[in-house]
């Protein structure tokens, strides 16, 4: 959702293209005096997304429905971005918009496409040309009530609905270079080679016996390890600021971060977090595809309690919250993990079953 | 044929606060769960972003009604946001630099404090 996606990269391409041009048709239309800017503003709009329409058939000339409705839809949007002036000019173009933008949300619910940066520009610049095809402005007398009334169900409505399916459709069909949350995984061969099974074993010995006596927290907090964010959650991260400063790079006797679960008997050791320090910056990888290092993106951080939650597709986080990317993280789990020993994260179950325990 | 009468930049403006005003909504609401899953400080960010978003949407109706101190507002409001996401662009802590991210946060705010400039066809009370 974050990404562009090579093949929808050129619809961006022709999109801000499309810009200058569109802005030069309507200097060259006389006829552009006789109606609202607002009018002016859904036609370059339309013209735009048109464009990104047009230039997305080039990559996606393989797939015949696709392509005719790319070829249908960017036609439409050009003609309707010159047609300002006629008289059912404002229906046509609400149907088109609100056409395309709920057939975009069938292809994602169907799994034909994968939501980018690129689909998304689109559907905000649809969005906002729907809301200015549709807004009254002072003077105009005709259907103004029903307007008012289309604008202000279907602007909202469609963008919740659009956003709210682009982001589950994310979240819940992650591709391959994401874990769940959007975390960015370290890219690995597919599958582990006896070396890299012996390497990552040899990483997973050592770490158990370096942390073994973190088991106490006491000894943990000793040592310097902090708890950050809440401690009513399941598990906290404590993280000692030391090791994170010196940049040790994966040595299990100093890792960065270790990992509690919050019990009713205290804190439970679950295992060991290495942290690089630096963003995109990922860490050795022993275990090849077992021992991958992941990055947290798009995450918004509010200082305010050490908290976290989504950045939404819109690239908005909540008002005293910013957007911020962690270095790449391994976790190492000592205790039984059923995703696995260098899993991004550890399973609910394993946690609710040490606290009921 | 539609005909124009007078600036229909107000209109314009108040279309782009409303998107602005449900982009914070949606902002809001998705973090919700977070509190209910025990981030409590979240509850105030909610809260406070909840009610920046009906502000923005009463900011886009006051412009549309032509009020001056609704102008002003508006235009302040959309240089904090530029200065924000100015900052956002310059410190490197990973804060999304994709096209949307731009859009929203610079192309939005700009386009707005460009409509809402001072126009001599234009009256504001």
């Amino acid at each position: 959702m974050f990404d562009i996606s090579p093949d929808h990269a050129i619809g961006l391409y022709f999109g801000l293209a499309a810009l200058p041009l569109a802005l030069l048709a309507l200097r060259l239309r006389p006829s552009r005096r006789t109606v609202p800017g607002t009018v002016l503003g859904a036609s370059v709009l339309m013209a735009m997304a048109g464009a990104i329409h047009l230039g997305l058939v080039w990559t996606h000339l393989g797939e015949i429905i696709t392509t005719a409705l790319f070829v249908i839809n960017g036609l439409a949007y050009i003609a309707l971005s010159q047609l300002f002036t006629w008289r059912w000019w404002r229906v046509a173009s609400a149907s088109l918009i609100t056409m395309t933008l709920l057939g975009y949300l069938g292809y994602i619910v169907l799994g034909f496409d994968t939501p980018d940066q690129v689909a998304l520009a689109t559907k905000l610049i649809e969005l906002t040309a729907l809301g200015l095809v549709l807004v009254p402005v002072r003077g105009e007398q005709r259907r103004r009530r029903w307007r008012w009334g289309t604008l202000g169900v279907a602007v909202p409505f469609l963008t919740v609905v659009s956003l709210s399916v682009i982001w589950i459709d994310a979240l819940a069909r992650p591709d391959a270079q994401h874990a769940h949350a959007g975390a960015l995984l370290q890219a690995t061969n597919d599958v582990a080679t006896p070396e890299q099974v012996a390497a990552a074993q040899q990483l997973y010995d050592a770490t158990a016996v370096a942390i073994a006596p973190y088991r106490d927290w006491h000894a943990a907090w000793a040592a310097g390890y902090r708890p950050g964010g809440p401690q009513n959650m399941p598990s906290t991260h404590w993280m000692n600021q030391h090791n994170v400063d010196a940049g040790y790079v994966m040595d299990p006797r100093h890792p960065q971060g270790l990992v509690y679960a919050n019990t009713k008997h205290g804190p439970v050791l679950l295992g060991a977090m290495f942290q690089m320090q630096h963003i995109g910056q990922f860490g050795p990888d022993p275990g090849g595809p077992l021992t991958a290092w992941h990055q947290h993106e798009n995450i918004c951080f509010t200082p305010f309690g050490f908290e976290f939650s989504f950045m939404t597709p819109t690239a908005t986080c909540p008002i005293g919250a910013i957007d911020i990317s962690a270095s790449p993280m391994l976790h190492v789990w000592i205790v039984d993990n059923p995703g696995g020993r260098f899993a991004v994260d550890i399973d609910d179950k394993v946690v609710r079953r040490i606290d009921q325990s | 044929m539609i005909k124009a009468e007078t600036s229909s930049k107000p209109e314009a403006a108040f279309v782009l606060l409303g998107m602005q005003s449900l982009f914070w909504f949606i902002a809001a609401i998705s973090s919700a769960p977070f509190v209910l899953a025990g981030e409590y400080a979240m509850a105030g960010l909610v809260v406070v972003t909840l009610l920046l978003s009906l502000a923005t949407l009463l900011l886009g109706i006051g412009v549309l009604w032509r009020r001056r101190r609704a102008r002003g507002f508006a235009i302040a409001l959309e240089v904090v946001c530029l200065f924000g996401a100015a900052l956002l662009l310059l410190i490197p802590i990973g804060a999304n630099h994709g096209p949307v991210s731009l859009m929203v946060n610079v192309a939005l705010p700009i386009a707005v404090i460009v409509l809402l400039r001072k126009d001599p066809r234009e009256s504001f009370s």
